[in-house]
Protein backbone atom coordinates (compact mmCIF):
# COMPACT_ATOMS: atom_id res chain seq x y z
CA UNK A 1 0.00 0.00 0.00
CA UNK A 2 1.54 3.30 -1.06
CA UNK A 3 2.36 5.84 1.61
CA UNK A 4 0.94 8.53 -0.66
CA UNK A 5 -2.53 7.09 -0.15
CA UNK A 6 -2.33 8.20 3.48
CA UNK A 7 -0.39 11.45 3.14
CA UNK A 8 -2.15 12.98 0.16
CA UNK A 9 -5.85 13.45 -0.48
CA UNK A 10 -7.42 11.24 -3.10
CA UNK A 11 -8.89 14.21 -4.95
CA UNK A 12 -9.54 17.92 -4.90
CA UNK A 13 -10.24 19.03 -1.32
CA UNK A 14 -11.94 22.28 -2.35
CA UNK A 15 -14.57 23.65 0.08
CA UNK A 16 -13.92 20.75 2.48
CA UNK A 17 -10.73 22.56 3.44
CA UNK A 18 -12.75 25.13 5.41
CA UNK A 19 -14.55 22.29 7.21
CA UNK A 20 -11.23 20.75 8.19
CA UNK A 21 -9.81 24.09 9.35
CA UNK A 22 -12.81 24.80 11.57
CA UNK A 23 -12.50 21.31 13.05
CA UNK A 24 -8.83 21.97 13.78
CA UNK A 25 -9.76 25.28 15.43
CA UNK A 26 -12.22 23.46 17.68
CA UNK A 27 -9.52 20.99 18.72
CA UNK A 28 -7.30 23.90 19.70
CA UNK A 29 -10.03 25.83 21.51
CA UNK A 30 -11.04 22.84 23.61
CA UNK A 31 -7.87 20.88 24.36
CA UNK A 32 -8.65 17.52 25.85
CA UNK A 33 -7.23 14.37 27.31
CA UNK A 34 -4.49 13.16 29.64
CA UNK A 35 -0.87 14.24 29.21
CA UNK A 36 -0.07 11.45 26.74
CA UNK A 37 -2.87 12.52 24.39
CA UNK A 38 -3.45 16.27 24.69
CA UNK A 39 -0.08 17.51 23.37
CA UNK A 40 -0.36 15.33 20.27
CA UNK A 41 -3.90 16.52 19.55
CA UNK A 42 -2.76 20.13 19.89
CA UNK A 43 0.30 19.49 17.75
CA UNK A 44 -1.64 17.87 14.92
CA UNK A 45 -4.42 20.46 15.04
CA UNK A 46 -1.91 23.31 15.07
CA UNK A 47 0.10 21.84 12.20
CA UNK A 48 -3.10 21.28 10.26
CA UNK A 49 -3.85 24.99 10.49
CA UNK A 50 -0.45 26.18 9.34
CA UNK A 51 0.53 23.44 6.88
CA UNK A 52 -1.96 22.63 4.09
CA UNK A 53 -0.25 19.28 3.44
CA UNK A 54 -0.98 18.21 7.01
CA UNK A 55 -4.55 19.55 6.84
CA UNK A 56 -5.32 17.54 3.70
CA UNK A 57 -3.54 14.31 4.68
CA UNK A 58 -5.90 11.44 5.55
CA UNK A 59 -3.40 10.17 8.13
CA UNK A 60 -3.72 13.44 10.10
CA UNK A 61 -7.41 12.88 10.71
CA UNK A 62 -7.09 9.15 11.25
CA UNK A 63 -4.42 9.88 13.87
CA UNK A 64 -6.69 12.47 15.48
CA UNK A 65 -9.53 9.95 15.53
CA UNK A 66 -7.25 7.46 17.29
CA UNK A 67 -6.09 10.07 19.80
CA UNK A 68 -9.64 11.14 20.62
CA UNK A 69 -10.63 7.47 20.92
CA UNK A 70 -7.66 7.04 23.25
CA UNK A 71 -8.97 9.86 25.37
CA UNK A 72 -12.40 8.19 25.51
CA UNK A 73 -10.82 4.96 26.72
CA UNK A 74 -8.45 6.63 29.20
CA UNK A 75 -11.18 8.76 30.77
CA UNK A 76 -14.06 6.28 30.44
CA UNK A 77 -16.89 6.80 31.42
CA UNK A 78 -16.43 10.52 32.07
CA UNK A 79 -16.12 12.11 28.58
CA UNK A 80 -19.11 14.04 27.30
CA UNK A 81 -21.06 12.80 24.31
CA UNK A 82 -19.64 15.32 21.87
CA UNK A 83 -16.19 13.78 22.34
CA UNK A 84 -17.57 10.56 20.82
CA UNK A 85 -19.00 12.61 17.96
CA UNK A 86 -15.63 14.28 17.50
CA UNK A 87 -13.93 10.87 17.22
CA UNK A 88 -16.47 9.75 14.60
CA UNK A 89 -16.03 13.02 12.70
CA UNK A 90 -12.22 12.84 12.61
CA UNK A 91 -12.55 9.24 11.38
CA UNK A 92 -15.00 10.41 8.72
CA UNK A 93 -12.57 13.09 7.55
CA UNK A 94 -9.70 10.62 7.36
CA UNK A 95 -11.74 8.14 5.34
CA UNK A 96 -13.28 10.75 3.02
CA UNK A 97 -9.92 12.35 2.22
CA UNK A 98 -8.82 9.12 0.57
CA UNK A 99 -11.67 9.21 -1.94
CA UNK A 100 -11.34 10.82 -5.38
CA UNK A 101 -14.54 12.77 -4.64
CA UNK A 102 -14.06 14.01 -1.10
CA UNK A 103 -17.18 16.13 -0.71
CA UNK A 104 -19.81 13.44 -1.28
CA UNK A 105 -18.73 10.88 1.34
CA UNK A 106 -17.97 13.64 3.84
CA UNK A 107 -21.42 15.16 3.31
CA UNK A 108 -23.11 11.75 3.62
CA UNK A 109 -21.30 10.95 6.87
CA UNK A 110 -22.00 14.40 8.27
CA UNK A 111 -25.70 14.11 7.47
CA UNK A 112 -26.02 10.70 9.10
CA UNK A 113 -23.93 11.59 12.16
CA UNK A 114 -26.20 14.58 12.83
CA UNK A 115 -29.31 12.53 12.09
CA UNK A 116 -28.41 9.65 14.40
CA UNK A 117 -27.07 11.87 17.20
CA UNK A 118 -30.40 13.70 17.27
CA UNK A 119 -32.31 10.45 16.87
CA UNK A 120 -30.78 9.10 20.07
CA UNK A 121 -31.18 12.44 21.85
CA UNK A 122 -34.90 12.41 21.00
CA UNK A 123 -35.19 8.75 21.96
CA UNK A 124 -33.79 9.51 25.37
CA UNK A 125 -36.07 12.48 25.94
CA UNK A 126 -39.28 11.00 24.57
CA UNK A 127 -38.99 7.31 25.39
CA UNK A 128 -36.20 6.36 27.77
CA UNK A 129 -36.11 9.16 30.33
CA UNK A 130 -38.60 8.97 33.21
CA UNK A 131 -38.44 12.69 33.99
CA UNK A 132 -38.27 14.65 30.76
CA UNK A 133 -41.76 14.79 29.27
CA UNK A 134 -43.40 15.73 32.59
CA UNK A 135 -41.15 18.78 32.78
CA UNK A 136 -39.20 17.68 35.82
CA UNK A 137 -35.86 17.85 34.03
CA UNK A 138 -36.11 21.51 33.10
CA UNK A 139 -37.88 22.49 36.33
CA UNK A 140 -34.95 21.12 38.33
CA UNK A 141 -32.19 22.13 35.93
CA UNK A 142 -33.33 25.72 35.54
CA UNK A 143 -33.56 26.10 39.31
CA UNK A 144 -30.35 24.38 40.32
CA UNK A 145 -27.83 24.80 37.50
CA UNK A 146 -25.86 28.00 38.15
CA UNK A 147 -25.14 28.34 34.43
CA UNK A 148 -28.85 29.00 33.78
CA UNK A 149 -29.36 31.27 36.78
CA UNK A 150 -29.04 34.55 34.90
CA UNK A 151 -31.39 33.37 32.17
CA UNK A 152 -33.92 32.20 34.77
CA UNK A 153 -33.80 35.57 36.55
CA UNK A 154 -34.13 37.34 33.20
CA UNK A 155 -36.97 35.29 31.71
CA UNK A 156 -38.39 33.17 34.53
CA UNK A 157 -39.96 35.86 36.68
CA UNK A 158 -38.04 34.79 39.79
CA UNK A 159 -36.10 37.03 42.13
CA UNK A 160 -32.70 36.11 43.57
CA UNK A 161 -34.37 35.39 46.93
CA UNK A 162 -36.98 33.13 45.35
CA UNK A 163 -34.33 31.26 43.40
CA UNK A 164 -32.28 30.70 46.57
CA UNK A 165 -35.36 29.47 48.46
CA UNK A 166 -36.28 27.14 45.60
CA UNK A 167 -32.78 25.68 45.70
CA UNK A 168 -33.15 25.11 49.42
CA UNK A 169 -36.47 23.37 48.79
CA UNK A 170 -34.80 21.04 46.27
CA UNK A 171 -32.17 19.84 48.72
CA UNK A 172 -33.01 16.43 50.15
CA UNK A 173 -33.38 16.11 53.90
CA UNK A 174 -31.91 13.24 55.94
CA UNK A 175 -34.36 10.34 56.16
CA UNK A 176 -37.19 11.05 58.54
CA UNK A 177 -36.23 14.69 59.03
CA UNK A 178 -38.63 17.56 58.57
CA UNK A 179 -38.04 21.29 58.70
CA UNK A 180 -39.99 23.37 61.19
CA UNK A 181 -40.63 25.99 58.50
CA UNK A 182 -40.18 24.22 55.19
CA UNK A 183 -39.62 26.50 52.19
CA UNK A 184 -42.21 26.53 49.46
CA UNK A 185 -41.49 26.00 45.82
CA UNK A 186 -42.23 29.18 43.88
CA UNK A 187 -42.85 28.77 40.16
CA UNK A 188 -44.48 31.86 38.65
CA UNK A 189 -46.28 31.72 35.32
CA UNK A 190 -43.23 33.02 33.46
CA UNK A 191 -41.10 30.22 34.89
CA UNK A 192 -43.69 27.58 34.02
CA UNK A 193 -43.86 28.95 30.49
CA UNK A 194 -40.07 28.82 30.28
CA UNK A 195 -40.14 25.18 31.39
CA UNK A 196 -42.86 24.30 28.86
CA UNK A 197 -41.05 26.07 26.04
CA UNK A 198 -37.72 24.50 26.92
CA UNK A 199 -39.16 20.99 27.28
CA UNK A 200 -41.29 20.81 24.16
CA UNK A 201 -39.39 23.29 22.05
CA UNK A 202 -36.19 21.32 22.47
CA UNK A 203 -37.90 18.01 21.81
CA UNK A 204 -39.71 19.18 18.69
CA UNK A 205 -36.75 20.89 17.08
CA UNK A 206 -34.48 17.91 17.81
CA UNK A 207 -37.06 15.52 16.36
CA UNK A 208 -37.40 17.65 13.24
CA UNK A 209 -33.63 17.75 12.80
CA UNK A 210 -33.37 13.98 13.28
CA UNK A 211 -36.01 13.29 10.64
CA UNK A 212 -34.74 15.80 8.09
CA UNK A 213 -31.12 14.69 8.38
CA UNK A 214 -31.82 10.97 8.30
CA UNK A 215 -33.98 11.25 5.18
CA UNK A 216 -32.65 12.16 1.76
CA UNK A 217 -34.50 15.40 1.06
CA UNK A 218 -34.26 18.02 -1.63
CA UNK A 219 -35.42 21.54 -2.35
CA UNK A 220 -37.29 23.36 0.40
CA UNK A 221 -36.85 20.50 2.88
CA UNK A 222 -33.09 20.51 2.35
CA UNK A 223 -33.05 24.24 3.07
CA UNK A 224 -35.31 23.74 6.07
CA UNK A 225 -32.90 21.15 7.41
CA UNK A 226 -30.05 23.65 7.40
CA UNK A 227 -32.24 26.42 8.82
CA UNK A 228 -33.35 24.24 11.71
CA UNK A 229 -29.81 23.19 12.56
CA UNK A 230 -28.64 26.80 12.51
CA UNK A 231 -31.61 27.87 14.63
CA UNK A 232 -30.93 25.06 17.09
CA UNK A 233 -27.31 26.13 17.49
CA UNK A 234 -28.15 29.84 17.81
CA UNK A 235 -30.76 29.17 20.49
CA UNK A 236 -29.21 26.28 22.39
CA UNK A 237 -25.61 27.36 22.75
CA UNK A 238 -26.62 30.74 24.11
CA UNK A 239 -27.54 28.78 27.24
CA UNK A 240 -25.98 25.32 27.12
CA UNK A 241 -22.30 25.58 27.99
CA UNK A 242 -21.15 22.98 25.48
CA UNK A 243 -19.72 25.08 22.69
CA UNK A 244 -17.69 22.11 21.45
CA UNK A 245 -20.87 20.29 20.55
CA UNK A 246 -22.23 23.30 18.73
CA UNK A 247 -19.05 23.76 16.71
CA UNK A 248 -19.11 20.12 15.68
CA UNK A 249 -22.72 20.30 14.53
CA UNK A 250 -21.98 23.46 12.55
CA UNK A 251 -18.90 21.99 10.92
CA UNK A 252 -20.90 18.91 9.91
CA UNK A 253 -23.68 21.13 8.57
CA UNK A 254 -21.14 23.11 6.57
CA UNK A 255 -19.73 19.89 5.14
CA UNK A 256 -23.08 19.29 3.45
CA UNK A 257 -23.13 22.63 1.63
CA UNK A 258 -22.24 22.82 -2.01
CA UNK A 259 -19.63 25.33 -3.14
CA UNK A 260 -22.26 27.50 -4.81
CA UNK A 261 -24.38 27.73 -1.64
CA UNK A 262 -22.40 30.78 -0.58
CA UNK A 263 -24.91 32.30 1.85
CA UNK A 264 -25.52 29.00 3.58
CA UNK A 265 -21.80 28.48 4.03
CA UNK A 266 -21.41 31.99 5.36
CA UNK A 267 -24.28 31.39 7.79
CA UNK A 268 -22.59 28.31 9.21
CA UNK A 269 -19.31 30.14 9.65
CA UNK A 270 -21.07 33.11 11.25
CA UNK A 271 -22.92 30.94 13.75
CA UNK A 272 -19.68 29.05 14.48
CA UNK A 273 -18.13 32.31 15.66
CA UNK A 274 -21.35 33.37 17.37
CA UNK A 275 -21.14 30.20 19.49
CA UNK A 276 -17.55 31.15 20.27
CA UNK A 277 -18.73 34.53 21.53
CA UNK A 278 -21.53 32.91 23.51
CA UNK A 279 -18.98 30.74 25.26
CA UNK A 280 -16.90 33.73 26.31
CA UNK A 281 -19.45 36.47 27.02
CA UNK A 282 -21.85 36.05 29.97
CA UNK A 283 -24.55 37.77 27.95
CA UNK A 284 -27.40 36.89 30.30
CA UNK A 285 -25.55 38.35 33.30
CA UNK A 286 -24.73 41.48 31.29
CA UNK A 287 -28.36 41.85 30.23
CA UNK A 288 -29.49 41.31 33.80
CA UNK A 289 -27.20 44.05 35.08
CA UNK A 290 -28.41 46.31 32.30
CA UNK A 291 -31.98 45.91 33.52
CA UNK A 292 -30.90 47.25 36.93
CA UNK A 293 -33.66 47.15 39.61
CA UNK A 294 -35.94 45.27 37.19
CA UNK A 295 -33.49 42.31 37.06
CA UNK B 1 16.19 -4.57 -14.87
CA UNK B 2 13.58 -4.57 -12.15
CA UNK B 3 11.23 -7.46 -12.90
CA UNK B 4 9.04 -7.00 -9.85
CA UNK B 5 5.40 -6.44 -10.72
CA UNK B 6 3.42 -4.26 -8.33
CA UNK B 7 -0.21 -5.25 -8.01
CA UNK B 8 -2.54 -2.38 -8.84
CA UNK B 9 -4.47 -0.75 -6.01
CA UNK B 10 -8.17 -1.64 -6.10
CA UNK B 11 -10.14 1.14 -7.73
CA UNK B 12 -11.70 3.54 -5.27
CA UNK B 13 -15.25 2.88 -6.39
CA UNK B 14 -18.31 4.83 -5.43
CA UNK B 15 -19.47 1.71 -3.59
CA UNK B 16 -16.30 1.59 -1.49
CA UNK B 17 -16.49 5.31 -0.85
CA UNK B 18 -20.10 5.02 0.31
CA UNK B 19 -19.34 2.00 2.51
CA UNK B 20 -16.51 3.87 4.22
CA UNK B 21 -18.76 6.91 4.65
CA UNK B 22 -21.29 4.75 6.49
CA UNK B 23 -18.72 3.41 8.94
CA UNK B 24 -18.65 6.34 11.40
CA UNK B 25 -22.47 6.56 11.66
CA UNK B 26 -22.62 2.78 12.11
CA UNK B 27 -20.12 3.12 14.94
CA UNK B 28 -22.26 5.87 16.51
CA UNK B 29 -25.35 3.64 16.43
CA UNK B 30 -23.46 0.69 17.89
CA UNK B 31 -21.96 2.72 20.75
CA UNK B 32 -25.29 4.40 21.49
CA UNK B 33 -27.06 1.03 21.68
CA UNK B 34 -24.37 -0.29 24.01
CA UNK B 35 -24.81 2.83 26.14
CA UNK B 36 -28.53 2.21 26.49
CA UNK B 37 -27.78 -1.36 27.55
CA UNK B 38 -25.25 -0.15 30.13
CA UNK B 39 -27.66 2.42 31.59
CA UNK B 40 -30.20 -0.33 32.14
CA UNK B 41 -27.82 -2.95 33.48
CA UNK B 42 -24.94 -1.23 35.24
CA UNK B 43 -26.42 2.09 36.33
CA UNK B 44 -24.39 4.15 33.85
CA UNK B 45 -25.73 7.68 33.88
CA UNK B 46 -27.59 8.53 30.64
CA UNK B 47 -25.46 11.69 30.39
CA UNK B 48 -22.33 9.70 29.54
CA UNK B 49 -21.27 6.81 27.36
CA UNK B 50 -21.97 8.17 23.89
CA UNK B 51 -25.72 7.66 23.85
CA UNK B 52 -26.68 11.35 23.66
CA UNK B 53 -28.86 11.18 26.75
CA UNK B 54 -27.53 14.46 28.16
CA UNK B 55 -30.13 17.11 28.96
CA UNK B 56 -32.79 14.38 28.97
CA UNK B 57 -32.91 13.43 32.63
CA UNK B 58 -31.93 14.60 36.10
CA UNK B 59 -30.02 11.33 36.58
CA UNK B 60 -26.63 12.83 35.88
CA UNK B 61 -23.47 13.27 37.91
CA UNK B 62 -24.82 16.51 39.35
CA UNK B 63 -27.39 14.53 41.35
CA UNK B 64 -25.34 11.46 42.21
CA UNK B 65 -22.79 11.14 44.96
CA UNK B 66 -20.48 8.57 46.49
CA UNK B 67 -20.22 7.68 50.17
CA UNK B 68 -17.34 5.71 51.71
CA UNK B 69 -17.50 3.76 54.96
CA UNK B 70 -14.64 2.03 56.73
CA UNK B 71 -14.89 -0.60 59.46
CA UNK B 72 -12.18 -2.09 61.67
CA UNK B 73 -11.86 -3.09 65.34
CA UNK B 74 -12.60 0.11 67.31
CA UNK B 75 -13.40 1.94 64.11
CA UNK B 76 -16.51 2.55 62.08
CA UNK B 77 -16.77 5.80 60.19
CA UNK B 78 -17.69 7.54 56.99
CA UNK B 79 -14.76 9.03 55.10
CA UNK B 80 -14.59 12.17 53.06
CA UNK B 81 -13.44 11.61 49.52
CA UNK B 82 -9.77 12.55 49.46
CA UNK B 83 -8.37 14.37 46.42
CA UNK B 84 -6.42 11.24 45.47
CA UNK B 85 -9.70 9.31 45.26
CA UNK B 86 -11.75 11.93 43.43
CA UNK B 87 -11.12 10.61 39.93
CA UNK B 88 -12.01 7.03 40.83
CA UNK B 89 -15.04 8.22 42.77
CA UNK B 90 -16.22 10.31 39.81
CA UNK B 91 -15.96 7.29 37.51
CA UNK B 92 -17.86 5.10 39.99
CA UNK B 93 -20.46 7.81 40.36
CA UNK B 94 -21.05 7.84 36.60
CA UNK B 95 -20.87 4.07 36.22
CA UNK B 96 -21.50 2.27 39.53
CA UNK B 97 -20.62 -1.18 38.24
CA UNK B 98 -19.05 -3.82 40.44
CA UNK B 99 -15.59 -3.35 38.94
CA UNK B 100 -15.68 0.42 39.36
CA UNK B 101 -16.87 0.22 42.97
CA UNK B 102 -14.25 -2.38 43.79
CA UNK B 103 -11.52 -0.12 42.38
CA UNK B 104 -12.64 2.65 44.71
CA UNK B 105 -12.71 0.26 47.65
CA UNK B 106 -9.21 -1.02 46.93
CA UNK B 107 -7.92 2.54 46.62
CA UNK B 108 -9.47 3.37 50.00
CA UNK B 109 -7.80 0.33 51.58
CA UNK B 110 -4.43 1.29 50.11
CA UNK B 111 -4.81 4.87 51.30
CA UNK B 112 -5.85 3.93 54.83
CA UNK B 113 -2.91 1.54 55.12
CA UNK B 114 -0.53 4.25 53.87
CA UNK B 115 -1.87 6.52 56.61
CA UNK B 116 -1.37 3.73 59.16
CA UNK B 117 -5.07 3.46 59.92
CA UNK B 118 -6.76 0.09 60.51
CA UNK B 119 -9.19 -1.10 57.85
CA UNK B 120 -11.10 -4.39 57.66
CA UNK B 121 -13.98 -3.65 55.36
CA UNK B 122 -14.81 -0.82 53.02
CA UNK B 123 -18.32 -0.09 51.84
CA UNK B 124 -18.80 2.08 48.75
CA UNK B 125 -22.26 3.49 48.14
CA UNK B 126 -23.52 5.45 45.14
CA UNK B 127 -26.64 7.52 45.78
CA UNK B 128 -28.86 9.62 43.57
CA UNK B 129 -31.38 12.34 44.26
CA UNK B 130 -34.85 11.59 42.98
CA UNK B 131 -37.24 14.51 42.44
CA UNK B 132 -40.88 13.55 42.80
CA UNK B 133 -43.31 14.23 39.99
CA UNK B 134 -45.32 17.37 40.68
CA UNK B 135 -43.93 18.48 44.02
CA UNK B 136 -40.24 17.98 43.10
CA UNK B 137 -39.70 16.74 46.64
CA UNK B 138 -36.13 15.49 46.75
CA UNK B 139 -35.34 12.04 48.14
CA UNK B 140 -31.99 10.30 48.37
CA UNK B 141 -32.03 6.79 46.93
CA UNK B 142 -29.31 4.17 47.06
CA UNK B 143 -28.28 3.24 43.53
CA UNK B 144 -25.56 0.64 44.16
CA UNK B 145 -23.33 -0.47 46.99
CA UNK B 146 -20.31 -2.71 47.25
CA UNK B 147 -18.58 -4.18 50.29
CA UNK B 148 -14.90 -5.08 50.08
CA UNK B 149 -12.91 -7.06 52.65
CA UNK B 150 -9.42 -5.70 53.06
CA UNK B 151 -7.85 -9.14 53.61
CA UNK B 152 -8.32 -9.69 49.86
CA UNK B 153 -5.77 -6.98 49.15
CA UNK B 154 -2.09 -7.40 50.07
CA UNK B 155 -0.37 -4.47 51.65
CA UNK B 156 2.85 -2.93 50.33
CA UNK B 157 4.92 -5.51 52.26
CA UNK B 158 3.11 -8.30 50.47
CA UNK B 159 1.22 -9.39 53.54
Amino acid sequence: MRIGKWTRPGGEVGPAELVLRLTAIELLLRPMGPWFIKPFVLLLAGLALVAPQVLRAPVTWLALALLVAGRLIADWPLPDNHIYLLAYWCLAAGLALQAPDIRSPLALTARLLIGFAFFFAVSWKALLSPDYLDGRFFRVTLLTDERFADAVLLFGGLSQKQLAENRQYLEPLPEGAELLHPPELVEPAAFQALVLLSTWGTLLIEAAIAVLFLLKVRGALATARHALLLLFCVATYAFAPVAGFGWLLLVMGLAQCREQEIWLRRSYVTVYFLVLIYSEVPWAAVALRGLGPLG
Amino acid sequence: MDTRVSSPEPPYTVRLSTALALAPPALLVLVACVQIFLTRNTGLTPWKGGGFGMFATNDGNQFRYVRLFVDAPDRSEELEIAPSLEDLAARAQALPGAAQLERVARAVVARERRKGRPVETVRVEVWWIDFARGTLKATDRLLRQHQFHAYRQMDSAGR
